[in-house]
């Protein structure tokens, strides 16, 4: 989640060519590294996001034959990505080698035996200067698994000329709106409200803003305490104000970027690549379009933390290659290609003041400040089933009834971490 | 009316089983054994082995993420699907898509059967044209629907008032997931009715019309007794084709606002969850099911002999 | 029957809402197919602006191009296979007296019956211990399996149509067995094959849940299950025009084989279904 949204940072038709040739380039290329088995061909497989191609290209020229990266593009969607992920793994395919994750997956991979762990220089080299809250997300029961590629933190993003004072916390934010309602001007705020890992993305911030959690530290046990109970009577509050969309209940990411730019939306709680989508396609608005920390219960909240990982498989038969090419694509060069051309910010503390990013990335500050506090969701093996079942329970958000959303909400999240659970 | 229905011309012609002389029977049933032994034999490798793993997988916890956890659990599996609202919900699903469906269909099989078989004009188009929905991958048709009702794109979503989306809640959405299926499967109801209809003696049709029969009790008081066989099976096949309904609702919602059916909402616990031993509980239930309705059929309503079901 | 004007004009009209029925939605996706993707969001049900780009997308799509390969592939290995066995297990149904026949014809009944999702679960776990998952055999298997109850009872009804006294007048004639086979009962049995053959290949092609659950890559899975994995061309767009071209290309060999077969598809589908 928040790790597959590249911005529309370029026109239209030069992405849809460079998509395209993208796409072509890794089916001739897969279609001819099966034949070649013996070569160093390392598969790597990754969400669509643009300038893939480029950076393993830079890393390609600069391998000198050690190895050669061939992209291959997953799905759009992060629950596609991981079902083909995973059943691959599953049938124990050796045609993967560098796979990209979401930062939910890891524990789930590294617990099935399918990722392999990343110790020694390798991992000494993944973790150099690496930000402390990426580098969690790669890490299970104190071993490394993965190698942070980019992180993510979700801002508030409003239009100083409906919002001069942007509020603190999701109250803040309701009168806000009332007011705008009042006075007759646009006054959604655009959460993502879809029964979908937005919707869970949202839950867990508010419970970690309330000061709570929805598991225990190590995964095993269910907390949901009071904070949880505070979490939900905010978002139920907040469906049925005046801020809600109509639509809130399926709203996504794109969704809500695409509400603001049309100016219906006067807010809305989304990842960074919206900033680069409205500098391209609404630049007037662009001057009146600002960030702020992502609101909390009594004070700026605890931000979703998002991003992606390169991890390698445990049926990768070169490792060695596999481990190699992984580090050339995160490395800070690479970062810095992937927060300018597709808006990813970095995972790596010292790319975001290198050449380039104070245009691309005017909210950098903002971010590296979230960063701090930034809430992870749930560690545990299981997450996939955890957030599928939350998803579920929190839909509508409208309809959420505290109390018994809670007590629900325990007993289907205990039992999907006994693997036991029914997925709906 | 000098065409006749197509399928006029299978009447089956007797056997010459009686003629066969003693001495030869030996060789021919081994002949009749080697003949059938490949269909067979593919057959059975394929469905039977894997019926049993299905029961086996059923009875242990099997998640491919744990595979240390793999265990003999008895009926724990059972205990947990049958305790699920989740598996409850697909399940009523299911049975909502199944009996609406099916009883439009009929209807509207019917309907269309008359008009192929009784149609003055334009006879072979008519049946042509209906075989198009038949034909179509059921996929894309379902793409087709999901588009139509998307907000902003399709033709019918314009139709309805504005903010209006109609496959992001519940029974609207069920509604779309009937319609699609009445659509695509409605032609094959129609010709098996059809091949009813020419079962129907035209001259009891007349004698009935010159004793002074309405059309109506024509219909219901001859047309449909001696069609009751052909109704029969064609609701048997119709019943367990659109109780494994799978396609469509994966097109149009994958699930979303608890539009599961049984098979999706397995597919997901296999797939997407990769837990073997509930997704094989949850194929096991949906077998018994089958097996279920198939008896009613057989049994309680007298259904004989059904032939394959296609889509 | 009445065949006045006002009766033609009746039935016509009758007709006419039949022939709506069954074309305005598939004209809807192939309207969806040829509409340029700036306008695809206008709901009007005609493109304002004609197109090929999807077309040329698609085609252009090595994915999709696989897809199509391996649904034709598969679709004609499994059809030809079981059309071999199932052919000779009609011919034995139709001909032959023999005490295993109720087991074979019931066997077919409970397959043709059979949930396939049931299936998918242990051949999942089957194909992936044997290496058979993501490969063209794993699809065919199941593909074979799930067509010989169909070209069972369909080239058994067929097969006694057939006058197969004529193969004995052919050898009174003085032509040797298999003269007689050739030049007789060949030409009688093949428009029932073929009808067969097409049947048994529309039920491969249709296939969905097996191709999805049975495959990983572009490696074997078939033309729809690639259509479900489409991706817009960037980010933000959606693949809506391409899903509909896509569904037109798998569409129109299906109705080309409906719209020249259609009488044998009609007698084919409904053999069977009515008496037994």
């Amino acid at each position: 989640m928040g790790r597959a949204l590249s911005p529309a940072g370029a026109p239209a038709g030069r992405r849809a060519m460079a998509a395209l040739t993208a796409v072509l380039t890794a089916g001739l290329a897969a279609a001819c590294a099966s034949g070649a088995s013996g070569t160093r061909v390392v598969n790597l497989y990754n969400a669509p996001q643009e300038s893939i191609g480029a950076i393993a290209g830079r890393c390609n020229r600069e391998a000198h034959g050690r190895y050669r990266i061939v992209v291959n593009t997953l799905p759009r969607g992060a629950d596609d990505q991981r079902e083909q992920l995973v059943r691959r793994l599953a049938a124990r395919d050796s045609g993967l080698d560098v796979l990209g994750l979401d930062v939910t997956w890891t524990a789930e991979l590294a617990e099935a035996g399918w990722i392999r762990e990343w110790t020694g220089r390798y991992a000494q080299e993944a973790s150099k200067g690496t930000l402390p809250g990426p580098l969690s997300t790669a890490t299970w029961q104190g071993r490394l698994y993965a190698a942070p590629y980019n992180t993510n933190v979700q801002l508030l993003w409003y239009r100083s000329d409906l919002m001069p004072d942007p509020p603190s916390t999701w109250a803040g934010l309701i009168q806000a709106s009332e007011r705008l309602a009042a006075e007759g001007k646009p006054h959604y705020g655009e959460v993502t409200g879809a029964q979908f890992e937005g919707l869970v993305v949202w839950f867990n911030s508010l419970v970690a803003s309330a000061g709570g959690r929805i598991l225990s530290p190590d995964g095993r046990r269910v907390e949901l305490g009071p904070s949880a109970l505070t979490a939900l009577r905010t978002m139920r509050r907040f469906a049925r104000s005046k801020a809600a969309d109509p639509s809130i209940s399926n709203t996504k990411e794109d969704d809500a970027r695409l509400a603001v730019e049309s100016g219906r939306g006067a807010y809305e709680i989304n990842w960074p690549f919206v900033y680069a989508s409205m500098a391209t396609l609404q630049p007037k608005l662009l001057k009146k379009f600002k960030w702020a920390p992502y609101p909390g219960i009594t004070g700026p909240g605890r931000a979703p933390l998002g991003g992606a990982n390169f991890a390698v498989s445990r049926y990768s038969a070169k490792p060695d290659a596999a481990f190699q090419a992984a580090l050339c694509l995160r490395d800070p060069e690479s970062q810095r290609t992937a927060a300018i051309q597709d808006g990813l910010p970095p995972a790596v503390e010292s790319v975001y003041w290198a050449p380039g990013m104070a245009k691309a990335y005017p909210m950098r500050q903002a971010i590296l400040d979230s960063l701090k506090t930034a809430a992870a969701r749930p560690m545990t093996p299981t997450y996939q089933n955890v957030s599928t079942v939350s998803a579920v329970r929190l839909s509508p958000p409208k309809s959420i009834d505290p109390p018994r959303t809670l007590r629900s909400l325990r007993g289907l999240i205990e039992d999907a971490l006994q693997s036991k659970g029914v997925l709906p | 009316m000098n065409e006749e229905v197509s399928s006029a011309e299978a009447i089956p012609v007797p056997g010459r089983a009686a003629a066969v002389p003693s001495a030869n029977r030996r060789s021919e049933r081994r002949l009749g054994w080697m003949l059938c032994a490949p269909a067979a034999v593919v057959m059975l490798a394929v469905t039977g082995w894997p019926i049993v793993y299905s029961v086996l997988l059923s009875l242990q916890r099997f998640d491919l993420r744990f595979p240390a956890r793999k265990a003999w659990i008895g009926v724990d599996n059972y205990t947990t699907v049958l305790g699920s609202s989740f598996w409850w919900n697909a399940f009523a699903v299911t049975v909502l898509v199944t009996v609406v469906s099916v009883a439009v269909e009929l209807v509207l099989g019917m309907v269309i059967a008359l008009v192929m078989y009784r149609t003055i004009v334009g006879r072979g188009l008519v049946r042509a044209v209906v075989l198009i929905p038949y034909g179509i991958v059921t996929v894309a048709a379902a793409y087709g629907w999901k588009y139509a009702w998307t907000p902003g794109t399709g033709f019918l979503a314009r139709l309805l008032p504005a903010g209006a989306a109609p496959l992001t809640d519940h029974f609207p959405a069920i509604g779309i997931i009937i319609l699609a299926e009445i659509w695509k499967t409605t032609p094959f109801m129609a010709l098996l009715l059809m091949a009813g209809l020419a079962l129907v003696p035209e001259d009891t049709l007349k004698a009935a019309s010159t004793d002074g029969a309405t059309a109506w009790q024509r219909f219901t008081k001859i047309t449909l007794p001696l069609m009751k066989p052909a109704i029969l099976a064609a609701l048997l096949f119709r019943t367990l084709d659109a109780f494994r309904i799978f396609d469509d609702i994966f097109v149009l919602t994958n699930g979303a606002q608890n539009t599961s059916s049984v098979s999706l909402i397995a597919y997901h616990n296999l797939i997407g969850g990769l837990n073997l031993g509930i997704g094989s509980t949850m194929s096991v239930l949906i077998f018994l099911a089958v097996a279920l309705i198939a008896f009613v059929f057989v049994k309680v309503l007298g259904t004989s002999t059904p032939d394959a079901g296609r889509r | 029957m009445d065949r006045t004007a006002g009766g033609i004009t009746r039935w016509s009209l009758v007709n006419l809402l039949v022939v709506l029925y069954a074309l305005v939605p598939v004209a809807w996706i192939a309207s969806l197919s040829f509409k340029d993707p700036a306008a695809l969001s206008n709901g009007a049900f005609l493109p304002t602006k004609w197109t090929l780009r999807n077309y040329r997308g698609i085609f252009d799509n090595a994915d999709f191009v696989r897809g199509l390969g391996n649904s034709i592939g598969i679709g004609i290995v499994s059809t030809l296979v079981a059309i071999a066995i199932g052919t000779m297990a009609a011919y034995a149904v139709a001909r032959l007296d023999f005490p295993g026949k109720p087991l074979v014809l019931g066997l077919s009944l409970l397959i043709a019956m059979f949930p396939q999702i049931s299936l998918v679960t242990p051949l999942f776990e089957i194909e992936r211990t044997l290496g058979l998952f993501d490969t063209w055999p794993g699809l065919i298997l199941p593909y074979i399996t799930f067509a010989l109850p169909l070209t069972i009872y369909t080239l058994s009804t067929f097969f006694k149509e057939i006058p197969w006294d004529l193969e004995k007048a052919a050898k009174m004639d003085g032509a040797t067995p298999f003269q007689a086979f050739r030049r007789v009962i060949v030409p009688l049995a093949t428009p029932g094959v073929v009808t067969t053959a097409i049947l048994a290949f529309i039920l491969c092609w249709n296939d969905f849940l097996f191709s999805i659950s049975l495959t990983s890559s572009s490696r074997a899975r078939t033309a729809p299950a690639t259509i479900s994995f489409f991706t817009g061309s960037s980010q933000f767009e959606n693949p809506t025009g391409s899903i509909a071209a896509a569904a037109i290309v798998i569409t129109v060999p299906i109705v080309v084989f409906v719209l020249v077969f259609q009488r044998r598809i009609v007698a084919g589908l409904t053999s069977g279904a009515v008496k037994g």
